[in-house]
């Protein structure tokens, strides 16, 4: 092999490249998550006719970052009896596995970290890796609430991730990839601008399983308050409580841009827009990839705010009975209408 | 399940009609009162902190030491000590109230003959210590200097704790006091 000192140099300014991107989206999905936690107190106080927030800095800006660093300073609890290096790891693989996928995320149009040609797949995959430091969590924690919490997560992440893949088979079909920058192009040139329109049920049935698939309300079972104190990680404290919290709200983050990025057209705008209203194809694609998953975020705390939780038994009803067998029609008949047409 | 039932599961009727009512929430005004900043108006005839009235015109209490308020005081927290002067006038010596065991039902000031005692529209008087929240002589009168200050004590007491002495004045010829 013959290595020269141009190539090497190439290859440093790529990987120094690649670096960069980690470390700006990086930050911006751990600020996002601060003010993330803010944007939902502020909704859901005000849609129960509150204020929420408003005393750290004006009008509460300041509080994610009061939270942070209370939680930072807080007391790291130890159980006595806990299982001690898994009780340590459950945490990070959590944590590792939500930050993971924002790897493939395509924020805009040449904006990515890894371009995968399986990016879909690779979501779901590290997505399902997440399940792990849940399931870790509640055992290691030697809690009956934790433990209960942890089997009820585990259940209800696999049984809703046949449902949030399924669902998610309609978009590939359209768009015949599994490269997430090339389902966004698909969806550019496609008649419909964007694959809410004919895929409408695949996004119903992707939203549900996905307020299921990040524990949120009113799918919040695990770490259901009234029955489990707080689920898996209630033996949690400071800085590793915190971690669950990051890998909650970045899960959530991840979620809204696959919702933004499968079915509401990633970073583009339908081309009938455009035809009607000119001036809105000068606006950056980033500004509009945001204000989809920042809609979608909102659309979580508006049912956060709405609806009380569901029973288990009918959440597991929800899924295997409702959800799959919809999703698998909506397969066929994607399918068939591909073929035929 | 009838065909009604069955599109109005399949189109979230039920879900729709909440998010619709949570989403005209988001947009109406909060009810939150921002307790230190605002404060709550208070209502007419508020119970609230102890004072002793000043007599306008000798600028004295007007308290002889009757005992009738810690006769009526429910919560027992009204203490009176009272001595013999000259002529056999009754001196009051100390007068004091147990803050933190008043239940504010303003019957001492329903009960008292002479108006001597009012409750003001004060509230805020939380403190670290006890000592602060046990009421003497000095601090009662200077509670009424601080909150009732000019006609507005006079106005107040008259308006919401009507004095039992201008109702059931003492006619012509009835004995009094020797003064």
């Amino acid at each position: 092999m013959n290595i020269t000192g141009q190539e090497v140099i190439d290859f440093l300014i790529k990987v120094g490249i690649i670096i960069i991107k980690i470390a700006v989206v990086l930050g911006i999905a751990l600020l996002h998550v601060a003010y993330a936690t803010y944007f939902e107190r502020k909704v859901i106080g005000h849609m129960q006719v509150r204020l929420g927030p408003m005393r750290v800095g004006p009008h509460g800006l300041l509080q994610p970052i009061a939270d942070g660093i209370k939680l930072f300073f807080k007391e790291d609890i130890l159980p006595a009896n806990a299982d001690k290096p898994v009780f340590y790891l459950a945490p990070v693989i959590f944590m590792a596995s939500a930050m993971v996928n924002l790897s493939v995320i395509p924020f805009t149009k040449n904006f990515v970290i890894a371009n995968l040609n399986v990016g879909l797949l690779f979501i779901f995959a590290i997505a399902g890796l997440g399940v792990y430091g849940i399931f870790i969590s509640g055992w290691a924690s030697n809690s009956k609430y934790s433990f209960i919490g942890g089997l009820r997560s585990s259940a209800q992440v696999i049984s809703y991730e046949v449902a949030m893949g399924l669902s998610l088979v309609g978009v590939m079909v359209m768009a015949g990839s599994l490269n997430l920058t090339d389902i966004v192009k698909a969806q550019r040139d496609s008649p419909w601008g964007m694959f809410i329109i004919p895929q409408i049920v695949g996004f119903i049935v992707f939203t549900i399983a996905a307020v299921a698939e990040t524990n949120r309300a009113p799918f919040d079972l695990p770490e259901a308050e009234s029955e489990l104190v707080a689920g898996y990680f209630v033996e949690y404290s400071g800085f590793r409580f915190a971690l669950f919290f990051l890998g909650e709200y970045t899960a959530m983050l991840i979620i809204s841009s696959i919702a933004a990025v499968c079915f509401l057209g990633g970073w583009t705008i339908p081309w009938y827009i455009t035809k009607a209203l000119p001036f809105l194809s000068h606006v950056p694609g980033i500004v509009w990839f945001l204000l989809k998953v920042y809609l979608f975020i909102f659309l979580y705390y508006w049912l956060r705010a709405t609806l009380p939780r569901y029973r288990y038994d009918q959440l597991m009803a929800i899924g295997w009975k409702i959800l799959i067998p919809v999703a698998l029609a909506n397969i066929v008949v994607t399918g068939l209408v591909k073929i035929l047409l | 399940m009838t065909v009604k039932e069955l599109a109005k599961k399949i189109f979230f009727v039920e879900i729709v009609k909440g998010l619709a009512l949570t989403l005209s929430r988001l947009f109406s005004h909060a009810v939150t009162i921002q307790y230190p900043k605002e404060k709550r108006p208070i209502s007419p005839g508020f119970r609230g902190l102890h004072a002793f009235v000043r007599n306008p015109e000798t600028g004295k209490y007007k308290c002889v030491g009757c005992g009738l308020c810690a006769a009526y005081c429910p919560s027992q927290c009204i203490h009176i000590y009272t001595s013999e002067g000259e002529e056999g006038t009754k001196i009051v010596e100390r007068y004091e109230i147990e803050i933190l065991r008043c239940i504010y039902c303003g019957f001492c000031v329903e009960a008292c003959p002479y108006g001597a005692i009012a409750l003001t529209e004060h509230y805020e008087y939380s403190d670290y210590s006890r000592d602060a929240l046990y009421m003497t002589m000095d601090k009662l009168l200077s509670n009424w200097d601080n909150y009732m200050a000019g006609s507005k004590g006079e106005k107040y007491f008259k308006r919401f704790w009507r004095p039992m002495s201008e109702d059931l004045g003492t006619s012509e010829g009835q004995a009094v006091f020797k003064k």
